[in-house]
């Protein structure tokens, strides 16, 4: 990591007092909507048990965000059929929990696990192709699964769906946000600890070049495969999360639409870029409960064309979608880099966050 | 007894599985002729005969004009839909990585179905009367064959034989030579781009085909032909990897085998199974990704 001198960085610039003072006061803000708010603590408003629910949900899908992030974004892959990774994790832990009585966390750590050894399975297979042909083998795994496996009634607890309930301690709205938020915070730590380890730096020297990466001794298939398993691994803590916070699961969510959703908020947000991708996912679970729209008063305008907050991320998603794509492929992650780097003490830089090229490149297609 | 009952399910596999598998191969020619002309995996193509549904279903139902001339709206929507797409999405993304336009066309599908949800509102379950649906005309091996069937068997071998007439006219040479080498091809006075629109136009009107014969048969529901229990995107893009991606016959012969596969996993052997057709076309296109990724039909690669 080379560090190249910007004005921006340049030795000499030091925020005045007042300066500080502005980046502390935006920063408590920060904190305090995401640690504060939601539990009513030292807050003027009074958000209700939806609301916190909508919250955990916008978490859960930056866990998801975060785990396509690590195939899409830093080994090049696309999975069309993420949603049978995420409905896997939720079903396990629902059995765990109800079916054979374990405690929450061994439920999580469950899914988490078979996450990653169906990514393990699927990927020993699927990535002998690579590319397009993957994409293909995903989207036909979770079209598989959505018909096979969730028809599994021992599993899946039949049509009435499996319970999933709360660990003791937090079976409120508002103490599960904070389950939520801290794995959250752990899949974070997770994915940090990811780019800075031996195999973390092997993919993105592979993105840089493949070529020239397998040169160096960096085993091409091993490297994606181990993104593939954490992906995995990711999209179990976040599927049983999932159904934790919907106290039951059913076959019906985890349909192909959904995975696509998936896709596009990762995107949208910024390819490796983790802000962005937990800002975009945020906001894409935010429009599909309808409260962001509610907080920004639009539902009456969108209500009045039939617009109802379910298929509004349908609707608006691929939108934002191409036009990330076509003209600001950093994504909403570039648009906010600015801003974390003034809050980090530098000036405010509004080109800070510039990538050069369309930001999904590299990819041996 | 036994042996006659099960001769008699595996017949039945063949006839069925033949004839939902013209949907797969008109979806898989779409498919093809896309990754052809410009290398792109192009998941909108079941979009492109969802959209011919819903324009046939609004001209015959709710304007009730008549339905052979709907069925030449709908096709005229899809392909305005398949050249938008290629407008607005595929050529500002022409330098773009391939997996980059795979999204973008992902994105387009997605579209499509958030559109379709929004335009029909609560009622999402629809039926379009078929063009003919007599029962009792034709049976092969014991099996009753419906009129829509026997069109859409017909209607797969009118379009092979267009595209064949087309791949030996100059537009079609056009295209091959453009797919083949874009540079050199520009370079003898064929425009790329308007052999994009035309690729794109002409896949989209495959969709409009598939959409037009697949809509009637039963229940459609946004986004039918994308995912869900008569998807056919996947069995299509199946088809066309069975065919080597890139041969028009090897898509077709794609979509009957395919068809074939998915019918002998719903056989009775695999009743204890949830979901048996689904997995079948699963590990069929795995067996063929590792067996021969090149496709049954391809050349070496």
């Amino acid at each position: 990591m080379t560090e190249i001198l910007t004005p921006a960085l340049a030795p000499g610039f030091r925020p005045t007092t007042a300066g500080w003072a502005a980046r502390g006061a935006v920063m408590t803000l920060l904190v305090w909507a995401v640690l504060c708010y939601p539990a009513n603590f030292l807050s003027p408003f009074s958000a209700s048990g939806s609301d916190a629910n909508a919250l955990a949900e916008a978490a859960v899908f930056a866990v998801i965000g975060l785990s396509l992030n690590v195939l899409l974004g830093y080994a090049g892959q696309i999975s069309l059929g993420h949603q049978a990774f995420v409905g896997m994790g939720a079903f396990t832990s629902a059995y765990v929990v109800t079916q054979m009585g374990q405690e929450f966390y061994a439920g999580l750590v469950l899914a988490a696990v078979i996450g990653g050894l169906q990514a393990l399975l699927l990927g020993l297979v699927a990535l002998r192709v690579s590319g397009l042909y993957f994409s293909l083998i995903t989207l036909s795994y979770g079209v598989m699964a959505q018909e096979c496996l969730f028809s599994i009634k021992e599993l899946t607890g039949g049509t009435a769906g499996q319970a999933a309930p709360r660990p003791s301690g937090f079976e409120s709205d508002h103490a599960y946000y904070y389950i939520c938020l801290a794995g959250l915070a752990l899949v974070i730590y997770l994915d940090w600890r990811l780019v800075r380890s031996k195999g973390g730096r092997a993919l993105l020297a592979l993105r840089e070049n493949p070529r020239v990466a397998a040169s160096f001794g960096i085993n091409v298939r091993a490297a994606t495969l181990l993104a593939f398993v954490v992906s995995g691994v990711f999209a179990g803590i976040g599927g049983s999360l999932l159904a934790h916070r919907d106290l039951a699961v059913s076959a019906t969510p985890f349909q192909f639409r959904l995975a696509l959703v998936f896709v596009i908020m990762t995107v949208v947000g910024g390819l490796r870029n983790r802000m962005g991708v937990v800002v975009g996912s945020a906001f894409f679970s935010l429009l599909g409960s309808g409260k962001l729209l509610a907080a920004l008063h639009l539902e009456g305008a969108l209500e009045t064309i039939d617009i109802t907050p379910e298929i509004a991320p349908l609707v608006i998603g691929p939108l934002l979608l191409i036009v990330t794509l076509t003209m600001y492929p950093g994504g909403l992650g570039q648009q906010l880099t600015p801003v974390r780097e003034w809050l980090r003490g530098k000036r405010f830089d509004r080109k800070a966050g510039a990538v050069r090229e369309i930001q999904i490149t590299d990819v041996r297609a | 007894m036994v042996l006659g009952f099960a001769l008699q399910e595996l017949s039945n596999a063949l006839v069925i599985g033949i004839i939902t598998g013209a949907i797969y191969s008109l979806i898989a020619l779409g498919v093809v002729l896309v990754y052809k002309a410009s290398g792109v995996f192009n998941f909108a193509q079941g979009e492109f005969g969802t959209i011919a549904v819903y324009a046939l279903f609004i001209w015959t139902d709710s304007f009730g004009l008549p339905y052979f001339l709907g069925i030449i709206v709908a096709l005229a929507a899809s392909v305005a839909m398949g050249l938008l797409t290629e407008r607005l999405v595929i050529r500002p993304l022409f330098d773009a990585p391939r997996v980059t336009l795979l999204v973008a066309t992902a994105g387009v599908a997605l579209l499509a179905i958030g559109v379709e949800f929004w335009r029909s509102g609560d009622v999402q379950q629809r039926v379009l009367k078929p063009i003919s649906g007599e029962l009792t005309r034709v049976s092969v091996l014991g099996i009753k064959i419906s009129d829509q069937r026997l069109i859409t068997l017909v209607a797969l071998g009118l379009v092979a034989a267009l595209l064949v007439a087309f791949f030996r006219s100059p537009w079609g040479l056009a295209v091959l030579a453009a797919s083949q080498e874009s540079t050199a091809a520009e370079l003898v006075g064929i425009s790329v781009r308007r052999v994009s629109s035309l690729t794109w136009g002409l896949a989209a009107f495959l969709g409009g085909v598939a959409g037009v014969m697949a809509g009637p048969i039963s229940q459609f529901q946004p986004g039918f032909l994308t995912s869900g229990g008569s998807g056919a995107l996947i069995p299509g893009f199946t088809a066309a990897v069975v065919g080597g991606m890139t041969s028009l016959p090897g898509a077709v012969a794609g979509g009957l085998i395919i068809g074939v596969a998915e019918a002998l996993g719903g056989l009775s052997t695999f009743e204890a199974i949830p979901g048996a057709r689904a997995l079948s076309v699963f590990v069929f296109l795995l067996l063929v990704l590792m067996v021969r990724p090149q496709g049954l039909f391809g050349g070496k690669s």
